[in-house]
């Protein structure tokens, strides 16, 4: 009984140390006003002459889709008539056909691709939804109209057969035409919330993200629609949870310490990662992820920064390089002396996840990180953000991310 | 007879308790029996009607097989009425007086329920006749069946075996444990009771007598004996016993027990152990007959002959010296004719040669001599030997006793009793349990007429068929646990799968009072079965995929054809836009599209072209892929199958031979 007592007396003696609240703004405002020098990323692939070719899309307009779609579709049409069938040429998104480019500090889709004959058993499901997929993304871009995937899925649910099927062909497609997702008009459902001191102008209304209640505003899935951000915000947090992300709305965390809070309720949205690239881009304000101190948590972490395989053609448009990891960092369960009844033990799992991640790009590039990693793989214990509530629920917007950002103790 | 005597423990223990206490009464082995008729696979009147019907067919197997000739076996169970019954004891049939004392007295209030709930059927089914489906007469069932009756058959089973002697045929049948089948031997009876047992049955429940028609080989009469047997003192009571004439020179044996049993039960039961009994048996024809008492509900099926290869009868053999118990050991000494130990050990027993016994005799002690004359071992010798013989090393007994259905006979069993789409068989080599050794023999079918989806398993020990407690059987717990049938592209679930495991070994480790199951337990029967199991599979799996690869072959002109009307419609819809918005002239196109687009707005070319021209395309690349698929194959759409040619069982005459590098036909003649 004695143990934990202590140990929750010593976690609280932290709120002691607390400066005032002014002391830590000046900390934050330093990095912010180092972050404003911020330079967008401006090398592209073509400058790097990399040994490899690589296939990059662009964000197309409406009319240059159509007269894509119009040339492929004209070019079928002619080799059908000519007797000889018809196939696509789709870019492979296979790992294997993935490559990090320590430059852009991204994972980029080297330039293998595979044909897709009509006349193929194995092939000729995905050629026909392929075929009927381009054909609807026509329509939507002559009608100049947004559909999400659902959508996209039930109308012609008899041939697509599950949403996944005709999801993965969408990406295909893209990969195809050599635009990026947004750009064929389908968007996913929203997911992705944000709150705090941004106001934005969605088509052609303002928003202000102060006054959206503690459930936020949702991130709008067309990109597009987005304008004239504005901020008097610190820096971005970003937050793995939702429900971490609830807790410091509530609390009003961004009235406390300006800052937007951002998150994606898990793995990232294409909507959510452009949303929180535009606002990198515009704002120039430097980004703080908080995520569970398990693998899963840098995983999340990975994508935002360098991108998803599966999207790893888009990952120009998509990726925020430059987020800082501020918690919660498997060394702060014991700086921060988390109860031993809050930490979790790794299933076989995780620490095979954990392991892997060891031997990615993303996370040897840094040494600060690989060394947090391999701490968590050593201690084999893992500790969600949730874990904090153990000494109050209001620990977290209170002591913990006060104490972090006095102490500018982020890697 | 003093081995007999030995062996039927029961006797002895009562023997020797009695001189403790005189109240105990000395029970004779038919007595025990009786009294522990389940332990025989006499549970309940059903069962004991399946028990009786598999231990009269296996004894005529038996029989027929000693003499080499191919058995023909006829089974019938007839049903008798309670009335018939009574007519047959001689006893009167009587009308009920006191309506009340019966079980199964309607209460008025019963009786009310089940006039509401006739009634309530009546109405559903007059709707249902109005809808113009088709009934089940359930009610006429229900009526057929006397409530609470116990319910009598009279089996017979005819056999063209050995026969049994005049003489003998009292003592065979009604003696317990009079049997012939006490050498160390591959037999088909699990306790050596056989029919004896349905002898004691119908003792039991009917109080009948058995009768017996027999007749040895080249016999001029044939034997009648009627016989009960008296359970008290074991021996028989013969009511008739007479010669009568043999005009056609019949041999073999006929048996018929009226017993009280239970058909509806154990329909199905006794219905599969004949043809599980036909699938192992091939060369044996039977002919099954059920008698009702209403004639509609006759069954008659008979299961004939495909082969005349029969594998050759079990040899007798020696004991291991690792598989005999001191018991055992008396009896040996005391039957051999051998004078010395050296003698005996060299003889009497498989792998001992005589300087292995030798080495032996040395070793058991200086008081030992190869010249001792065996008989005048004392019991601690006796024990001394006994200890050596489990501690030594001796070689494994090798399985010539041994007599396997034969892949070729399991394969036409299979073939012929469930018309599988494939089969495939393999005989594992012999291995050695506890002195005994055994052979595992596997068979594995995929599809077939009346098979289940799913796992099928039949089970055969010393080629009898297992019915029983399936669940704790090697076989089963190997099939569904430790095979892999993905891997052999068998989906386990969806495919018609009968796997077929018949052990044959001079000793079969059953477990359980019924010897119905043989134990997962045993390391070296487990790993026997799951290994012949699996060389089933691997020849299985080369037909499969061949199979698979020609069945895609045919689907994929279907399958490809299936998509494209989609594929068509959409690159028209797409077309017939761009002919619109050119037509508009929003939109400027190259001149190649400008032509097709021009023909699109003129409808030259529509859906119909597009799906037109794919169908072409599609036809094209398949005679292609056929092409080269035939190539590789060597024209061969299917795997190579033997075939099984099965001889004629009656004399032809024969006109014309024709005569090619293969075979020689003959031509009927009086076709």
């Amino acid at each position: 009984m004695e143990a934990p007592r202590k140990q929750a007396q010593a976690a609280l003696a932290f709120r002691k140390r607390l400066k005032p609240d002014n002391a830590i703004l000046a900390t934050v405002r330093k990095i912010a006003d180092s972050a404003k020098s911020y330079k967008p990323q401006t090398q592209s692939l073509a400058d790097l002459n990399l040994p490899n070719a690589c296939k990059e899309v662009v964000d197309l307009s409406c009319a240059s889709v159509m007269a894509e779609i119009e040339k492929t579709i004209i070019n079928i049409a002619r080799s059908i008539l000519g007797g000889n069938g018809f196939g696509y040429s789709v870019p492979s998104r296979s790992s294997a056909n993935q490559l990090y480019v320590q430059e852009l500090d991204r994972i980029v889709l080297k330039d293998k691709a595979s044909f897709r004959p009509f006349a193929n058993m194995a092939s000729v499901r995905k050629t026909t939804i392929t075929t009927r997929i381009l054909q609807l993304v026509h329509q939507l871009c002559k009608k100049q109209i947004h559909v999400t995937k659902r959508d996209l899925f039930y109308t012609d649910v008899k041939l697509f057969q599950e949403q996944g099927q005709s999801d993965s062909v969408l990406d295909d497609v893209s990969c195809m035409l050599g635009c990026t997702r947004s750009s064929l008009n389908v968007v996913a459902s929203e997911k992705g919330v944000v709150v705090g001191r941004l106001v934005f102008v969605e088509d052609g209304d303002r928003i202000d993200c102060t006054k959206m209640g503690v459930g936020g505003k949702a991130i709008p899935p067309n990109i597009d629609k987005v304008k004239d951000m504005e901020s008097d915000a610190l820096f971005i947090l970003l937050v793995e949870k939702d429900a971490a992300f609830m807790r410091l709305a509530e609390d009003r965390f961004y009235n406390r310490f300006p800052c937007v809070i951002i998150t994606a309720k898990g793995q990232p949205d294409v909507a959510t990662r452009l949303f929180l690239k535009k606002m990198k881009t515009d704002l120039k304000l430097p980004v703080l992820g908080l995520v569970d101190s398990d693998p899963y948590g840098l995983k999340i972490l990975s994508v935002y920064m360098s991108g998803s395989k599966n999207m790893s053609y888009d990952s120009s448009n998509l990726t925020t390089p430059d987020i800082k990891w501020l918690g919660v960092r498997p060394s702060d369960l014991n700086k921060y002396k988390i109860p031993e009844q809050c930490r979790l033990p790794m299933t076989d799992q995780d620490i095979k996840t954990g392991k892997d991640l060891l031997e990615e790009d993303f996370i040897k590039k840094d040494p600060n990180w690989h060394k947090e990693l391999e701490v968590m793989v050593k201690t084999k214990e893992k500790a969600e953000i949730q874990a904090l509530s153990s000494f109050g629920f209001q620990y977290l917007s209170e002591v913990y991310l006060p104490m972090k950002l006095q102490e500018r103790d982020w890697i | 007879m003093a081995s007999e005597k030995e062996r039927a423990t029961p006797s002895r223990k009562s023997k020797a308790s009695k001189s403790k206490d005189s109240i105990l009464k000395q029970k004779s082995p038919a007595e025990f029996f009786s009294e522990n008729k389940n332990i025989a696979g006499f549970d309940n009147p059903g069962k004991s009607l399946y028990t009786t019907v598999r231990e009269l067919v296996e004894n005529a197997l038996d029989s027929a097989e000693s003499i080499a000739k191919l058995p023909v076996i006829e089974v019938t169970i007839e049903e008798i009425s309670k009335s018939k019954f009574n007519s047959m004891i001689g006893l009167l049939d009587r009308e009920r007086l006191d309506e009340e004392l019966y079980g199964d007295y309607e209460t008025e209030k019963a009786r009310e329920k089940r006039l509401a709930k006739e009634a309530r059927e009546q109405e559903k089914q007059a709707k249902a006749a109005a809808a113009g489906k088709k009934v089940k007469d359930s009610n006429a069932v229900k009526l057929g069946k006397g409530r609470g009756e116990a319910l009598f058959y009279k089996v017979t089973c005819k056999d063209n075996g050995r026969g049994m002697p005049n003489d003998d045929i009292p003592n065979m049948l009604g003696r317990v444990l009079s049997g012939t089948k006490y050498g160390l031997k591959q037999t088909r009876g699990k306790f050596g009771l056989g029919a004896k047992m349905a002898l004691i049955w119908s003792k039991m429940s009917t109080g009948l007598p058995i009768d017996i028609w027999s007749a040895t080989r080249g016999q001029s009469f044939i034997s009648y004996c009627r016989l009960d047997i008296n359970i008290h003192k074991n021996v028989p009571n013969v009511h008739i016993h007479e010669k009568r004439s043999n005009e056609e020179g019949w041999h073999g044996a006929e048996i018929q027990v009226t017993i009280e049993g239970n058909w509806t039960t154990y329909r199905s039961k006794i219905i599969n152990y004949m043809r599980q009994m036909a699938v192992i048996t091939p060369y044996a024809q039977f002919l099954f007959r059920f008698v009702a008492a209403t004639p509609d509900k006759n069954i008659s099926i008979r299961f004939a002959r495909r082969t005349n290869v029969m594998p050759p009868a079990p040899a007798e053999t020696k004991y291991h010296p690792s598989a005999v118990d001191l018991l055992l050991i008396k009896r040996l000494i005391a039957e051999t004719l051998k004078q010395n130990l050296l003698q005996f050990l060299q003889h009497e027993f498989t792998s001992i040669s005589k300087f292995y016994a030798e080495r032996l005799i040395g070793e058991m002690g200086p008081e030992f001599t190869p010249k001792m004359p065996v008989k005048s071992l004392t019991a601690q010798q006796l024990v001394r030997i006994h200890q050596l013989f489990r501690q030594a090393k001796f070689g494994e007994p090798t399985g010539e006793c041994l007599s396997p259905a034969g892949e070729y006979n399991l394969r036409l069993g299979i073939m012929k009793e469930l018309h599988p789409d494939m089969v495939a068989t393999y005989q594992g080599s012999v291995q050695v349990f506890e002195g005994h050794p055994f052979l595992v023999e596997a068979g594995l079918s995929l599809g077939g007429r009346d098979v289940k989806p799913g796992l099928n398993i039949f089970r055969f020990a010393n080629r009898i068929p297992l019915l029983f407690e399936q669940g704790g059987d090697v076989v089963t717990r190997t099939a569904t646990k430790r095979i892999n049938w993905n891997s052999y592209k068998i989906n386990q679930v969806q495919d018609k799968i009968g796997v077929f495991v018949s052990i044959v070994s001079t000793k079969i480790p059953f477990k359980g009072t019924g010897k119905e199951y043989i134990g997962d337990d045993i390391k070296e029967i487990a790993s026997a079965v799951k290994s012949a199991i699996q060389q089933c599979c691997i020849q299985l799996k080369s037909k499969i995929v061949r199979q698979q690869q020609a069945h895609d072959r045919q689907q994929r002109k279907r399958n490809l054809s299936k998509y494209i009307p989609d594929v068509s419609r959409a690159i028209y819809g797409v077309l017939m836009e761009m002919a619109d918005g050119q037509k508009s002239k929003k939109v400027k196109y190259d001149d190649d599209a400008d032509d097709l687009l021009k023909k699109v707005a003129l409808h030259q070319i529509t859906e119909s072209t597009f799906i037109q021209k794919l169908g072409q395309h599609v036809e094209q690349v398949d005679a292609e892929m056929a092409l080269e698929y035939a190539t590789q194959s060597g024209m061969v759409d299917t795997a190579r199958e033997p075939i099984y040619l099965r001889t004629l069982e009656s004399d032809y005459k024969f006109a014309l031979e024709l005569h090619n590098p293969v075979c020689v036909m003959k031509l009927f003649s009086d076709f």
